[in-house]
């Protein structure tokens, strides 16, 4: 599997920000990731959505940037919803307790109902 | 036959074995066992399936994790499986580049692929040039305290590689860490780790 440098979009909706991540997330992405969210926690959105459906690889330091992202999401009040994780990586994300701290979807249909129900 | 392989083949050979802590005494067991004494018959022969050493630069625990994938290829291990000992090798080569060899390019990690003659175990064994400093035991990250800023984000690779295999095992030479890592390939614990 070649290494695959991480791109971002994101997808602004009235309510919420869908973060596309698209390659790998590790030390390089560190950035990347964190300019990304920024920008999504600018319009003040009550959910973010980090989308890892094209994410093949996600190493401990990765694991350790998605804690960053998780802890300023707490601190601002704000939830953080993750869908598209691969069985392997929904597994560790189970593992390190992530999953016990952030919503898990398995596609995008499934988190913006999870969305939808949350600001309810 | 390496001292490294020597502790190996004892490990392997000692039947119900799980406790890491009993594993540490068979190895300064081992380590104390002659050349010839090693030609017992209850010690498994082990067979190199890949050798190769990376230099130690950020990224390249992705090439360690292929060259062993390619490695095993014939184990026909189950996606499942193979995806937690990619996993696994990723991590512990980060650590021996970042923790062992301090990023040093010029310092290499060494792996070495093995497998045991009856094809019941397969190990994995990655070595670095930081054997003055002790590799800490894995310990269960607190996710609440690292939420809280009381810890470091960081600190998930060995818990990781722990939780990846069937068995981790850490030995320090005078020069060298070693992180062992143990597939079993028979019996109940392959059996449920491969669907």
């Amino acid at each position: 599997m070649p290494v695959k440098p991480l791109e971002i979009k994101l997808r602004h909706q009235p309510g919420f920000v869908i973060i596309d991540l698209h390659g790998d997330i590790d030390g390089f992405a560190e950035q990347a990731l964190n300019a990304a969210y920024a920008e999504a926690e600018g319009r003040e959105p009550g959910t973010i959505l980090l989308n890892f459906k094209d994410v093949p690889y996600i190493n401990s330091t990765g694991i350790a940037l998605i804690v960053g992202l998780l802890a300023r999401a707490r601190k601002s009040h704000r939830r953080l919803f993750v869908y598209g994780l691969s069985e392997h990586y929904a597994e560790i994300f189970q593992i390190t307790r992530l999953a016990d701290f952030m919503s898990v979807f398995s596609d995008e249909d499934s988190a913006l109902t999870g969305v939808r129900t949350a600001a309810l | 036959m390496t001292g490294l392989q020597r502790v190996t083949l004892a490990r392997v050979a000692e039947p119900g074995r799980a406790d890491p802590l009993q594993a540490r005494k068979l190895d300064l067991l081992s380590l104390s066992i002659s050349a010839g004494e090693v030609e017992d018959k209850n010690v498994e022969q082990w067979r190199t399936l890949a050798e190769f050493s990376l230099s130690s630069e950020p990224g390249n625990e992705r090439s360690a994790s292929e060259q062993v994938t390619w490695a095993v290829k014939d184990l026909k291990l189950g996606l499942h499986r193979l995806e937690r000992l990619k996993t696994a090798v990723a991590e512990a080569t980060m650590n021996a580049m970042e923790h062992g060899n301090k990023y040093r390019p010029d310092l290499p990690v060494f792996v070495r692929v093995l497998i045991s003659e009856s094809e019941s175990a397969l190990s994995v064994q990655i070595t670095d040039r930081g054997g003055d400093q002790p590799i800490p035991d894995p310990e269960m990250p607190d996710l609440s305290a690292k939420l809280a800023g009381q810890q470091t984000p960081r600190g998930w690779g060995l818990f990781l590689i722990e939780k990846m295999v069937d068995e981790m095992h850490v030995t320090s030479e005078k020069e060298h860490h070693t992180i062992e890592l143990i597939l079993h390939l028979k019996g109940a614990e392959h059996a449920g780790q491969t669907a």
